[in-house]
C-alpha cells in the first residue's frame, strides 16, 4: 500500500467536521489534503492519538495557541479571553473525539482498531518525527474567519 | 435528583455539568475515573450515574460491573458518554449493566432525552 485510502481520507474529514459540528458549534471549512513530509503546519498546539489494529497509525490535530484558547472557549461556553488552564484537557478531548469517531465509521466499514489516550503537546519550536515507515496526509480546515485547525492521519505500512 | 459524571477528562465533565444544569438538573457529583467514583457513591451516593468508558486506574465498563456488583448500587440507572461506538463496544457495555448510551460527540438535547427516557423507565 503506498497511499491512503481517499475513503479513509474523507471518513476523517467528515468525522472532525461532525466533533466541531456538535461539540465547538463552529461548521468547519475543508481545504485539499497535503500528502507527504514536506509541508508542516505552524502550530504551537499538537494533540495525537494513536491507533491499532487492523491498521496502526495516529490522528494528529494541530492549531495555533490563540485558535485553541478559542475551541476551549467555546466547547466550555466562556470566552476564549477567560480560558485559563483547560486548554491541553480541551485539545485532548477534542482529538480524542476525532480519533474515535473515525475509529467507529472505519468500523462500519470494516476496519477495526483500538485507540490510545490522547496527547497533547505545547511547545513554540518541536518537530514530530515517526520512525517507521509511514504515509502521511494532512487535511487543513478553516474555522471561522480568521482561524485554521490542520488534521493528519499517519499510517504505517507494515 | 443526585448525578454522579465520571469522566478523566475536566472539560467533558464540565461539558455535561453545564448541559445537566441548563436542563434543570444542579445537584451533580463528578470523579475522575472509576475508583474515585466508586469512592463518590459510597460517599455521596446518586440517583443516576454518567460514565466515560476509556479512564485510567478504573475504566467505565470495570466501574459499571463494580456497581452492578454492589448490593446498595446493583439498580443505580448509568448512562455511558463514549467515543466507543462501534456494534461491538455496544454489545460489551450492556453485558455490563449499562442502561443507555451516548455518542461523544454529542448535543445537548440527546443527553437530556436519554436521561428523561431513563427516569421514564
Amino acid at each position: 500500500m503506498n497511499q491512503i485510502p481517499t475513503e479513509m481520507l474523507t471518513i476523517l474529514i467528515e468525522s472532525t467536521q461532525e466533533v466541531f459540528e456538535m461539540m465547538v458549534f463552529q461548521p468547519l471549512g475543508s481545504q485539499t489534503p497535503i500528502e507527504g513530509e514536506a509541508l508542516r503546519p505552524r502550530s504551537n498546539v499538537v494533540g495525537t492519538v494513536a491507533f491499532a489494529g487492523d491498521r496502526s497509525g495516529v490522528v494528529a490535530f494541530y492549531s495555533t495557541t490563540a485558535t485553541a484558547q478559542a475551541i476551549t472557549g467555546a466547547m466550555l461556553g466562556i470566552p476564549a479571553a477567560d480560558v485559563n488552564g483547560e486548554m491541553p484537557d480541551a485539545i485532548g478531548e477534542i482529538t480524542n473525539m476525532i480519533a474515535g469517531t473515525f475509529r467507529t465509521k472505519m468500523a462500519a466499514a470494516g476496519s477495526r482498531w483500538a485507540i490510545s489516550v490522547p496527547t497533547v503537546t505545547i511547545g513554540s519550536d518541536f518537530y514530530t518525527k515517526y520512525v517507521s515507515d509511514v504515509r502521511r496526509v494532512l487535511c487543513p480546515f478553516t474555522m471561522g474567519e480568521n482561524d485554521e485547525i490542520f488534521v493528519e492521519l499517519i499510517l504505517t505500512l507494515n | 435528583m443526585r448525578f454522579l459524571v465520571v469522566d478523566d477528562s475536566t472539560t467533558m465533565r464540565r461539558i455535561i455539568i453545564n448541559t445537566l444544569n441548563k436542563v434543570g438538573y444542579q445537584n451533580c457529583a463528578e470523579a475522575a475515573n472509576g475508583r474515585e467514583g466508586m469512592d463518590r457513591l459510597t460517599e455521596f451516593g446518586a440517583d443516576i450515574v454518567i460514565t466515560d468508558w476509556n479512564m485510567p486506574e478504573m475504566s467505565g465498563i470495570e466501574f459499571i460491573r463494580a456497581i452492578r456488583a454492589n448490593a446498595a448500587t446493583k439498580d443505580l440507572p448509568v448512562l455511558m458518554v463514549t467515543t466507543n461506538a462501534a456494534k461491538d463496544d455496544i454489545v460489551e457495555a450492556l453485558r455490563a449493566g449499562i442502561n443507555s448510551y451516548v455518542v461523544k460527540p454529542f448535543t445537548p438535547d440527546t443527553i437530556k432525552q436519554k436521561i428523561e427516557a431513563m427516569l421514564a423507565h
